[in-house]
């Protein structure tokens, strides 16, 4: 077995095909000439860390557990990201694998051939005891085990939605110190953050020379520092590594530096980071430096205006390239098994350009096609049989206005809360029937699940169809459809989580999404808000409106259809869900009985 | 048979289970013939007569006719070898056995045109208008294909008929890739018979 697959989150099946009609995309277009390419049915809801959880399990949510990237505790109502989870133990709190379905990279890893997967979501923390080459994707925290914000160091006052503001002090002409906030670690008076002092000397208005620690770093405006080292130190026997980019966005009156979030430095984890640690070491010392957070292209960081389109462009091209010298480097080595490597840079260019600068969401698509290009260059010279898969975990819409959907909950009647409660925090749950955490996830108040559940076992079925109606039947102003499809729970999901997911899944109409407030159980003023956000586009609707794509080195049309429970079969050859496998006689239904007499009567039966 | 059968018979043991399958009438009979011609064992039991129909034979075996009751006990004998399985029946062969279909596929009027003589001759009769039972035909078809395409046990060749009569050349020389298997395809290539097509299309038409 020999498998590469190169995961495009986000690669959008009407942008390809509109593109491939001009001939824009003459790499990928080749596949759908041999008939390679298909549409692909994705998993509800269409959540980047869902998604390719269920791609690699070949299981939908209720297989692996991941349900939305907000979950909340039951018994609390208090809502906690979904791959992230942490457990108490002897020696603190501790990061857990956010599920344990076996994936087509154990499941190739048992079969006796080595595995590799690289940026995958939802795999950090790694788990070492499995025999899979992991570089984790979405979900890997920051330095500080949050799933990361940046720094911006500025001699301003200014105040920014959820980016860290430092002040820059003036230390004598053009000179400027701070100190840059870095892990925390516990302390006899609560928390105590690690500081790391640091100066700044503005050479001109195009030049500034950072000291940090026993590093200087000449920052020239406009341009991404290399990767970065730090060390914090905790006291005597403490030190905590990090890594980062600074970036000088104004030298001319009000100095700007902007710092990545800290991430995890692959050589000095505080957790098990990769799988196997000398894996991620060996990349990092033969290919050089490369970011480590879940989400490195930093969209806060643009929405929040520390870095411009530009700059955030440019930083997306470097994390690009340097996944693609990692995959380079193990393609060279890769004689046999399952080689996969995630590349996310396009989805958030569209997250931040689909709704406006179309141009630059075209200039992804070609340059992810150039890439492709590339790879069939390579590929074409290994000798024997071999599987090349390029896939994506959905595609993008228009994320136009944002649906507060608690307060939804609230003027129907299902939700009520206590005088000034503006969250979940302020319900009063002695009247609640139900309420909404996560991207496209609404729970009822169930009576024995909940904390304070009110919702009878023989109400749940009537509250459910009642809800799901009224929300079909909820129009825009403009009459437009909010959402496209509600789903309920036993009829989505299958597989020992079930009853662990959400009780409605609610997949919005295109250019619908739930606002950011809803995913963490907020209820603000209004129901529908325009968003005017830099992040005008998205994917969290109905798994119908966003389908992603799959290219295959070989002829896919007699599927009738891929879904992603196909992915582990056509990966290696095995399927590890067989639900989507139907006999035929189960397909053609009631024409079967008419079939058997006629097959009788010509003596085959 | 020449040498190179021989020697690939001897380590039948590890080889796939060859199926053709297909539509009754879709031509399995004749791609039955042509791999016999072409130097492989066929598992048949002959009780099924040649007649007017099939006057080159049917090339069947009685007892696949249970594989939807579990009788499956016959295949661990069958590596290597040729057997005829209808496509209604491929879903109930047993999923321990690797498997390598033939399966032909002939336009469905022409097919149910075959099957309407066929049932004449038999005496049978059939209720089902010609539209109907070609729906359902399409609809089997339809299923079938998706569900090939996901076993992992089992690879599928499709070979068209009225191609393979017409020109059998380029799906001889496909086949025994397909298989890979050294078949004496000069022999094969004298299996279509286009006079047998040509007068039995225009009496069923």
């Amino acid at each position: 077995m020999k498998t590469l697959i190169l995961g495009f989150d986000s690669f959008d099946p009407a942008v390809f095909e509109e593109m491939a009609g001009r001939s824009q995309l003459p790499n990928l277009e080749k596949f759908n000439q041999q008939g390679g390419y298909s549409k692909l049915e994705v998993c509800s809801p269409p959540q980047t860390e869902v998604s390719w959880t269920s791609i690699a399990t070949g299981a939908d949510p209720g297989g692996h557990g991941i349900f939305d990237f907000v979950h909340r505790d039951p018994a609390t109502y208090v809502p906690y990201v979904s791959i992230l989870p942490t457990r108490r133990s002897a020696v603190g709190e501790q990061f857990v694998p956010p599920y344990t379905a076996v994936t087509l990279f154990e499941a190739a890893a048992d079969m006796g051939y080595p595995a590799t997967a690289l940026w995958w979501p939802a795999m950090f923390p790694a788990r070492p005891a499995l025999p899979v080459n992991t570089l984790p994707g979405l979900g890997t925290p920051d330095i500080r085990g949050k799933l990361g914000v940046g720094t911006l160091l500025t001699s301003d006052d200014v105040v920014l939605k959820k980016t860290t503001v430092v002040k820059l002090s003036a230390a004598g002409r053009d000179r400027f110190t701070a100190l840059l906030p870095g892990p925390q670690t516990k302390g006899r008076e609560g928390p105590q953050t690690i500081n790391l002092p640091l100066s700044l000397d503005v050479i001109d208005q195009r030049l500034a020379r950072l000291t940090i620690g026993s590093q200087q770093l000449d920052l020239k405006l406009g341009e991404w520092s290399d990767i970065v080292e730090l060390r914090f130190k905790g006291g005597l026997l403490l030190n905590v590594h990090a890594i980062t980019r600074f970036i000088a966005t104004c030298l001319d009156g009000a100095i700007r530096v902007y710092v990545l979030p800290l991430q995890i430095h692959p050589l000095h984890s505080p957790w098990h980071y990769a799988s196997s640690g000398s894996f991620s070491k060996k990349i990092w010392k033969d290919v050089g430096p490369y970011l480590t957070l879940g989400w490195p292209q930093d969209t806060t960081g643009l929405e929040d205006g520390c870095i411009n389109d530009d700059q955030f462009l440019g930083l997306c091209q470097s994390i690009f390239d340097q996944r693609i010298r990692i995959l380079y480097y193990l393609m060279d080595d890769f004689d046999e098994g399952v080689l996969a490597s995630i590349f996310d840079d396009l989805d958030r260019v569209q997250h931040m350009f689909f709704h406006a600068r179309m141009d630059i969401v075209q200039e992804w698509y070609q340059r992810l096609d150039r890439f492709v290009g590339d790879i069939r260059t390579r590929v074409d010279g290994w000798t024997g049989k071999y599987r090349l898969l390029i896939l994506s975990d959905h595609g993008f819409s228009d994320f136009r206005k944002k649906v507060h959907l608690n307060r939804w909950l609230r003027d129907n009647g299902y939700l009520h809360l206590q005088n000034g409660g503006t969250d979940l925090s302020g319900v009063d749950w002695s009247q609640t029937r139900a309420y909404a955490v996560g991207l496209n996830s609404i729970y009822l108040n169930v009576a024995g699940r909940e904390g304070q559940g009110i919702v009878s076992a023989d109400q749940v079925e009537p509250l459910l169809a009642e809800i799901k109606t009224k929300l079909l039947d909820w129009k825009d102003g403009s009459q437009a459809s909010i959402m496209q499809k509600i789903r309920l729970k036993h009829e989505t999901y299958s597989g020992p989580y079930t009853r662990f997911g959400p009780d409605l899944v609610v997949g919005y109409a295109p250019g619908y999404r739930a606002s950011s407030e809803t995913g963490l159980g907020k209820i603000p003023a209004t129901v529908l808000e325009t968003n005017t956000d830099h992040w005008g586009a998205d994917h969290c609707m109905d798994s119908e409106v966003v389908p992603g794509v799959i290219f295959a080195n070989r002829d896919l049309r007699d599927f009738g259809g891929i879904s992603f429970r196909d992915i582990p079969f056509l990966a290696i050859g095995k399927h590890l869900d067989q639900s989507n496998v139907k006999p035929p006689s189960q397909m053609v239904g009631e024409g079967q009985k008419d079939l058997e007499e006629r097959l009788k009567g010509l003596g085959y039966l | 048979m020449n040498f190179f059968a021989r020697a690939h018979r001897k380590n039948a043991g590890n080889q796939p289970i060859i199926i053709v399958s297909g539509l009754p009438r879709s031509g399995t009979s004749m791609m039955m013939r042509m791999l016999a011609e072409g130097g492989l064992s066929i598992v048949t039991d002959e009780i099924r007569r040649p007649d007017d129909d099939n006057p080159n034979g049917y090339f069947e075996l009685e007892v696949v006719r249970q594989l939807k009751e579990g009788n499956v006990t016959w295949l661990k004998d069958a590596n290597g070898k040729v057997v005829k399985v209808i496509s209604s029946l491929l879903e109930y062969l047993p999923p321990e056995h690797q498997y390598k279909i033939i399966f032909m596929e002939r336009d469905s009027r022409e097919t149910l045109a075959s099957q309407k003589k066929m049932l004449d001759h038999r005496g049978e009769t059939y209720r089902m208008s010609d539209e109907e039972m070609e729906q359902q035909f399409l609809r089997h078809l339809a299923a079938i294909k998706p569900w090939l395409v996901r076993q992992p046990n089992m690879e599928v060749l499709y070979v068209k008929y009225n191609v393979l009569l017409a020109e059998p050349g380029p799906s001889c020389a496909q086949i025994a890739e397909f298989l890979n298997f050294p078949l004496d395809q000069a022999r094969m290539l004298a299996v279509p018979d286009k006079q047998l097509y040509r007068n039995r299309s225009m009496q069923e038409n």
